[in-house]
């Protein structure tokens, strides 16, 4: 049993176990993007961040990967985790302009506007990854992936062509924060053509 | 396993998500009270670490052995529970998860203690369906007998030598066990592709002295039965008439296509215009020619645009032979505009040092064959150019050819009218299939170049091996929700063979007729509409049974109120659609209670008709559309069995409505709200049946029917085709005229029988024919003609009161 702090309240926990989880379970909610219960932490989005606090000292981690450890003092609402969070929105609504949902979260955190550019204001997915994660460990195919580094990161099929791994199960439609999904994945499944007509045996 | 099982229920808060819109405190005490409800609890997130730690802790103190999750999506969660929750002994099928938020938190406005009470309702059912479940258990499967390579394409090889190199003994069917005579014929399947011979001619020799190899006698494969692990096959061996058998685990079917040369509309004529094929014969074992060859890349006007580029590069490939070796020739490639050039840039490179000339042509201008030379549209300049010609090449057609349409016709892979073998199986998860398709290569399968083939080869020789160190050590299971036959209540119909479209289902052994069927786990994909269709209730879909589906339908049913109804939603486009919904925020009609099922055409109409015998006033079934099914054809056997309903409705006097089949998009949740909006609707005017007594024996009488009545089941399932299907694998009939013709009357016949059986049961008194027909409102000469065949197969007792018949139940 692992005893630490969460916003100056004891909380226990087992080995193992994330702050992200742990907070949650004590009712402490901690926003999250990138995250899904049903598939593994990535840590990608960094707006689970929290502050880790040591007298003076101080660092902020993403909770969704940062493991308990005995004795730390976590606080979930910080000015410093705030600003991280308010600078998180601003980049994303330069990023993906078109999310109502990401519109609505930034407006929570006072971000209205962004100070970067627009690069494609028709853009609206965050590319959090969440929708290859469940291809992968969910549904067990690699139908859509991550493509591409760094800014030119993208969610797509190998080629960017409809392809036949994919079953047209859906789940990344459900497990989509933005409903970015919902476009991409008619460029992903292919709808059968023929007609299944068994011969005469 | 104790003789009640003990469920567990979880509710989630889901953080704010469903906390304050549901009752949850209302929620646990409804559901705490619940008959089999070992322990309800509420937790932040059950998902979570530390909620499955909680979970864990219940599942040790209340001795748990079915659990259910009142959450989110089981579509993403359920997995996730299933493989924390194995270590403690709960297996696939024994945990349920209920989307409380996506069905009725999000998507209506009711108040938080009515939601609280829909929730309960749905979680009524599942309790009673998780009750009824008999888990079935996690089986191993065994290959002790070798693997069996057969078909005698050149992928053969390269399986083999995968096989050998694993050290696994395999048996080998070829029908040439000559390299240097494999390799010359190689040409006519594979043109264009000397440069791989020698590699080649080395796996062969290695597999042909590989001391795991058994090479079996040439011979045409003549029968096949048994399933994964044992499999028995016959051979006839070449001129006599008899046929040796051979036993095996696993079967590696190496099937080539076939090339044949387009017809005399190419010009084709044998000696100066040649097919591909017949061209490299030529060119390796008589002499290359001089003067000027003209490759034709025709595909596209043969109607193969997608075989293009293979044609293209053995047409290179024959070419760069030509110039390496004669100067006094030309080489053009006259190709397609649409067609990108097959070739990299060092190849090209090469292509322009040698000369060989690549020409596109305008693909609207068709290029035409004159003598010595052909005209075709130049996509430059629109002119029309000449080309002259000594000899013209042509692309083959290529087809699977007859032969390896008779050896898949005997593997059971034939399923459709294609062209080529290309496994078309249902579009499931992967774990739901124990099996790829690791049994099937080479070009008859898709059109494909020798790497491809060899490369399927070695991808099956591969996949094989795994299987089978997988099956030594004892870690090869079979899926769990798989169909089993009962072979003692098998009659051997062959009905479900005739409808399983994945080919799992065959006879157990090669000899005698009439024997029951088997199921194949490692193939069966758990499309369940075979176990539906049977007549004899002989086949099951285990840990996911008609009964647990009757049971929960039931429970649900019965907890209806006047204006709500049972919705049907199969997991790849109802319920995913459903979901979506709720995910998004959609709001529709809460008289809606949403039932998953992974495919429709496990719904027995049994089902359906119990769900009205215990008191919904409707159905809705929302399914694929027809042409995207996921498990090929269970949207339409799924018709069927409304449609019986239907008829049986109006047989009755209900309303036809009541029962509707929908078709949903998983992408499209705006038009599920749509479908479920106009349902609601007719249902709201409809009013619920009204249970009088005659009412209740009508409903008895169609559930009495649909499910026990093998005559009506054994009508139904050989009508359950499309009716602009034509050409079906056993006695199925044309499904319209059928249907007009022969089902409804004896439909008719059946149910005036089961109305009888019902009305003797309940008035548990005898009766004379007058008194039935007056209180059937039927005819009197019908009714005694259904008596006396009912009296003949025993199903009710005849006395004789003063010289007249009276009619009682034989229970």
């Amino acid at each position: 049993m692992i005893k630490f702090n969460i916003n100056d309240t004891p909380v226990e926990a087992e080995p193992g176990w994330t702050v992200l989880e742990t907070a949650r379970h004590y009712g402490i909610e901690i926003p999250t993007l990138c995250y899904h219960e049903a598939v593994m932490a990535s840590g990608a989005c960094r707006l689970c961040m929290v502050e880790l606090r040591d007298g003076e000292w101080s660092k902020l981690v993403a909770s969704c990967i940062y493991p308990v450890a005995q004795g730390i003092n976590v606080y979930t609402e910080s000015e410093s985790i705030d600003n991280v969070r308010r600078w998180i929105f601003e980049m994303l609504l330069a990023e993906v302009p078109a999310s109502p949902e990401i519109r609505d979260m930034a407006r929570r955190y006072g971000v209205e506007s962004t100070r970067f550019a627009i690069k494609n204001p028709y853009e609206d997915c965050i590319v959090c990854g969440l929708c290859a994660r469940a291809c992968e460990e969910i549904v067990g195919l690699a139908a859509i992936s991550v493509m591409s580094r760094g800014v030119h990161k993208k969610i797509g099929s190998p080629f960017s062509k409809p392809t036949e791994v994919c079953v047209a199960c859906g789940c990344c439609v459900t497990i989509c924060p933005t409903g970015a999904m919902r476009r991409l994945i008619e460029s992903v499944r292919e709808t059968p053509e023929v007609t299944l007509t068994p011969l005469a045996v | 396993m104790n003789s009640k099982p003990n469920v567990g229920v979880f509710l989630c808060k889901c953080g704010q998500k469903i906390e304050p819109l549901v009752d949850l405190a209302a929620l646990k005490k409804s559901v705490g009270e619940m008959e089999g409800v070992a322990c309800c609890d509420i937790l932040p997130y059950p998902c979570l670490e530390p909620g499955l730690n909680v979970i864990n802790e219940k599942i040790l103190a209340y001795n748990l052995d079915r659990l259910i999750v009142a959450g989110c999506e089981g579509r993403l969660m359920l997995k996730k529970f299933e493989r924390k929750m194995e270590p403690k002994g709960m297996q696939k099928g024994q945990i349920d998860v209920i989307n409380l938020r996506g069905h009725v938190a999000d998507v209506s406005d009711l108040s938080p203690s009515l939601k609280a009470e829909k929730g309960a309702k749905l979680i009524r059912a599942s309790v009673a369906e998780m009750i009824a479940l008999e888990p079935g258990l996690k089986k191993s499967i065994r290959i002790d007998q070798p693997p069996i390579i057969l078909g005698g394409g050149i992928s053969s090889f390269t399986a083999a030598h995968e096989l050998a190199r694993e050290g696994i003994g395999f048996l080998m069917s070829v029908p040439e066990t000559d390299p240097d005579v494999v390799l010359r014929n190689l040409c006519r399947t594979y043109p264009g592709e000397r440069s791989h011979y020698q590699r080649l001619k080395k796996i062969m020799d290695e597999v042909l002295t590989a001391p795991q190899a058994t090479i079996l006698p040439s011979g045409e494969l003549a029968g096949l039965a048994g399933v994964t692990g044992s499999y028995s096959l016959s051979f006839n061996v070449p001129d006599s008439m008899t046929q040796c058998q051979y036993r095996a685990g696993t079967i590696i079917a190496c099937l080539d296509g076939e090339l044949i040369p387009p017809g005399p509309e190419f010009g084709y004529d044998g000696k100066t215009v040649l097919c591909q094929h017949e061209f490299e014969d030529v060119l390796y074992n008589e002499q290359i020619p001089e003067g000027n060859t003209v490759f034709w890349v025709c595909d596209y006007e043969t109607g193969q645009p997608e075989n293009a580029q293979l044609s293209a590069r053995a047409a290179f490939t024959m070419g760069k032979h030509i110039l390496e070796n004669k100067t006094r020739a030309g080489v053009v490639i006259l190709y397609n505009e649409q067609m990108p050039l097959p070739v990299n840039a060092t190849e090209r490179k090469l292509g322009r040092k040698l000369g060989i000339i690549w020409v596109p042509y305008d693909k609207s201008v068709r290029p035409i064959l004159q003598a010595d030379y052909v005209n075709f549209g130049s996509v430059t300049d629109h002119l029309e150019h000449e080309l002259p010609w000594d000899r013209i090449v042509l692309s083959p057609i290529r087809t699977m050819g007859e032969k390896s349409r008779a050896a898949a016709k005997i593997l059971g892979i034939l399923h459709e009218d294609k062209e080529f073998l290309s496994a078309h199986h249902a579009k499931v998860r992967p774990e739901m299939v124990g099996r790829e398709e690791s049994y099937l290569t080479g070009s008859a399968r898709y059109a494909c170049d020798l790497t491809d083939a060899l490369g399927q080869g070695r991808k099956a020789g591969k996949q094989n091996a795994e299987m089978i160190t997988k099956s030594k050590a004892g870690q090869l299971f079979i899926p769990q929700i798989v169909c089993v036959v009962d072979p003692d209540k098998c009659v051997a119909c062959g009905q479900c063979q005739e409808l399983c479209d994945c080919g799992g289902i065959g006879v157990a052994d090669l000899v005698g007729g009439g024997l029951p069927r088997v199921v194949d786990p490692m193939v069966c994909t758990g499309g369940g509409t075979c176990a539906a269709a049977c007549p004899y209730e002989a086949l099951t879909l285990q840990n996911n049974t008609n009964i647990q589906r009757e049971a929960r339908v039931a429970a649900l049913a019965r907890q209806m109120a006047d204006h709500e109804f049972v919705a049907y939603a199969c997991s790849w486009a109802g319920l995913p659609a459903a979901d979506n919904a709720g995910n998004i925020g959609l709001k529709y009609d809460p008289a809606i209670h949403i039932l998953g099922v992974p495919c429709l055409g496990q719904l027995d109409p049994s089902v359906m008709a119990r769900a009205f015998l215990e008191g919904a006033p409707g159905m809705l079934l929302v399914g694929c559309v027809p042409e995207d099914c996921h498990h090929s054809f269970g949207i339409d056997h799924a018709w069927s069995r409304v449609n019986l309903i239907k008829k049986l409705f109006a047989l009755c006097g209900f309303d036809r409505r009541r029962i509707t089949l929908a078709h949903a998009d998983m992408n499209k949740p705006e038009a599920f709200v749509k479908t479920i909006e106009s349902f609601a609707k007719s249902i709201k005017m409809l009013g619920p049946i009204e249970k009088t007594p005659e009412n209740q024996r009508k409903l008895q009488s169609i559930y009495r029917l649909v499910k026990s009545n093998s005559r009506v089941r054994l009508l139904l399932s050989a009508g359950l085709r499309r009716p602009w299907e034509h050409t079906y694998r056993g006695d199925q009939r044309y499904a319209l005229q059928y249907e007009r013709e022969d089902f409804i009357v004896a439909l008719k016949e059946e149910f005036l029988k089961a109305r009888l059986e019902t009305l003797m049961i309940t008035e548990k008194r005898p009766f004379n024919i007058r008194e039935l027909a007056s209180v059937l409102t039927e005819e009197k000469k019908s009714v005694a003609e259904q008596l006396s065949e009912m009296v003949a197969e025993g199903c009710i007792n005849v006395r004789y009161k003063e010289g007249k018949p009276l009619y009682l139940s034989a229970n």
